[in-house]
């Protein structure tokens, strides 16, 4: 299946050799919004967090200190860019390593936050991640043996073979781990449960975006 | 550009409209007189008259930039889908940033009703896979993603509500998901006040609103058009009123489940559907 009918109009490529980055309305869709979001997070500071006080009436305001801040934004502004690279890369296992770093950045975001639950939920999305990287690279691999390509423009035109077909189905097995969605939400839920809302939503962005430009690859490689 | 705004405009006062309908379909149906259809759409537009006032524990740039950004996707939403009849890939992308909106604006608040909100938003992301399995079998039947060939399509092979029933019944239940009053609207729960929407006032609250009818608007739209097309007028207004009256009285007849039985109930619907749909496949029912 070629990249117009699932993408829209080819808007232009950009020839590396074998490997070729593309933009269609909907990569650049999802690109121009990760890098919108991406300058909102390095303009933002974190809200104040009010929470009820256990066993009194009073408030609990929860904040991000300067130190922790400095780090997360950093954190939060790579997560971004690797995000928004995912989006636009025309290469299969660009776009696997992509996926890799935005599930480190997103144990990374929440790392130097001092609740219990929320570093807890993190330790189990780090272990789902940790063994789905293997399913993720793996299929990867064996589609690169299958077929001696990781162009996705070169994927694309090529009939799904078995191995083809069980690389991708390996693929998708990683990507719903490393990316955290259903089933393996429940994993990082908590993670969200802390302060820093402008470092949180990029690790929910990250998640869904890298899951609809997966659609595409995976529809790309197999039909 | 002038279409745009003209749709943009229709979408508004569609979906405002039908929204106001739902209203009045729940009170009708739990015996009540409820507001007149036109309440939502002044509500909307009352409130971008209001005193607009920012909680001093705001995120201010995302508390402020998250309404705009609402508003801006659903617009993208009416381009792709009313507009250019594009990829649904993009519609499916718009989706998703609407997740974050959602998610967003609940917790750059700081307020601990947006902020469960928002970690229920996280939970209810299991919605996402019906929609993307809904699409991608609207994919392997038609051979397109593109609007405008599904549409093309269904003239010569009849709706695709007849072919992948089932998968129909996905992108349905994210329709009821999205419905006001939901049984599944649990970033909208009563215990969190308005959930992700508490702390939003004034011309903030009215760019929700005003979000709320052209998402209302777009997802009946691409609903209708995929499974129902080709569609006039007629048949949009039509089905538009069909499914708001359904989905009212479906609302209006059950409770707001709790987040772990929301995501249960939609995760095996979703399931059902999915691998129903498979077998009717590869059973050959489906051509």
């Amino acid at each position: 299946m070629d990249f117009v009918t699932l993408g829209g109009n080819l808007l232009g490529t950009i020839p590396l050799g074998d490997i070729v980055l593309y933009v269609t309305p909907f990569n650049l869709f999802l690109f121009a919004v990760l890098l919108g979001f991406t300058l909102l997070i390095a303009l933002s500071k974190p809200e104040t967090q009010v929470e009820a006080t256990m066993h009194n009436l009073n408030n609990t305001e929860v904040k991000v200190g300067p130190k922790e801040f400095k780090q997360r934004r950093f954190l939060s502004i790579i997560c971004g860019i690797a995000s928004a690279g995912a989006m636009i890369t025309g290469d299969l296992f660009n776009f696997t390593l992509f996926m890799a770093l935005v599930g480190i950045l997103n144990i990374g975001i929440v790392s130097a936050v001092k609740q219990t639950t929320v570093l807890n939920s993190a330790f189990n999305y780090g272990l789902i991640a940790m063994m789905c990287s293997l399913p993720l690279f793996g299929g990867a691999a064996i589609i690169l043996a299958a077929t001696g390509t990781l162009s996705l423009a070169v994927l694309s035109q090529m009939p799904a073979s078995p191995m083809v077909v069980f690389g991708a189905v390996l693929m998708l097995i990683g990507i719903l781990g490393e990316s955290g969605v259903a089933p393996f939400f429940a994993s990082k839920a908590e993670m969200f449960r802390t302060a820093g809302s402008p470092f949180i939503v990029i690790i929910h962005l990250s998640s869904l975006f890298i899951i609809v430009r997966a659609v595409e690859i995976l529809l790309l490689v197999l039909w | 550009m002038a279409e745009i705004l003209i749709q943009v405009i229709i979408a508004f006062l569609a979906g405002s409209l039908l929204l106001g309908l739902h209203r009045k379909v729940m009170a009708r149906v739990q015996k009540r007189p409820g507001p007149p259809i036109v309440q939502h759409l002044i509500h909307s537009l009352k409130f971008f008259f209001k005193e607009t006032a920012i909680p001093k524990t705001v995120s201010k740039v995302f508390y402020i930039g998250i309404v705009f950004i609402l508003a801006l996707v659903w617009i993208v939403g009416v381009i792709v889908g009313p507009v250019a009849h594009d990829s649904l890939l993009i519609l499916f992308g718009v989706y998703a940033v609407y997740k974050i909106v959602e998610h967003n604006s609940g917790s750059s608040s700081g307020s601990p009703y947006g902020k469960l909100s928002c970690v229920r938003a996280v939970l209810s992301a299991a919605t996402e896979l019906p929609l993307f399995a809904a699409i991608v079998f609207v994919y392997l039947v038609t051979g397109t993603m593109n609007i405008g060939q599904i549409i093309t399509y269904q003239s010569v092979h009849g709706p695709l509500v007849f072919s992948i029933p089932l998968a129909a019944l996905m992108f349905f239940m994210l329709i009821i998901t999205k419905s006001p009053y939901s049984p599944f609207a649990i970033t909208k729960d009563k215990a969190l006040i308005s959930g992700f929407e508490t702390e939003h006032f004034g011309f903030l609250r009215g760019f929700m609103l005003f979000s709320e009818s052209i998402a209302w608007y777009v997802m009946l739209w691409v609903f209708l058009t995929i499974f129902f097309g080709p569609l006039n007028a007629v048949g949009y207004l039509i089905g538009m009123i069909a499914i708001t009256f359904v989905t009212g009285f479906i609302n209006a007849t059950t409770p707001i489940l709790s987040p772990n039985h929301s995501v249960m109930t939609q995760i095996t619907i979703g399931a059902i559907c999915f691998f129903g749909t498979i077998l009717m496949i590869f059973t050959g029912v489906v051509a």
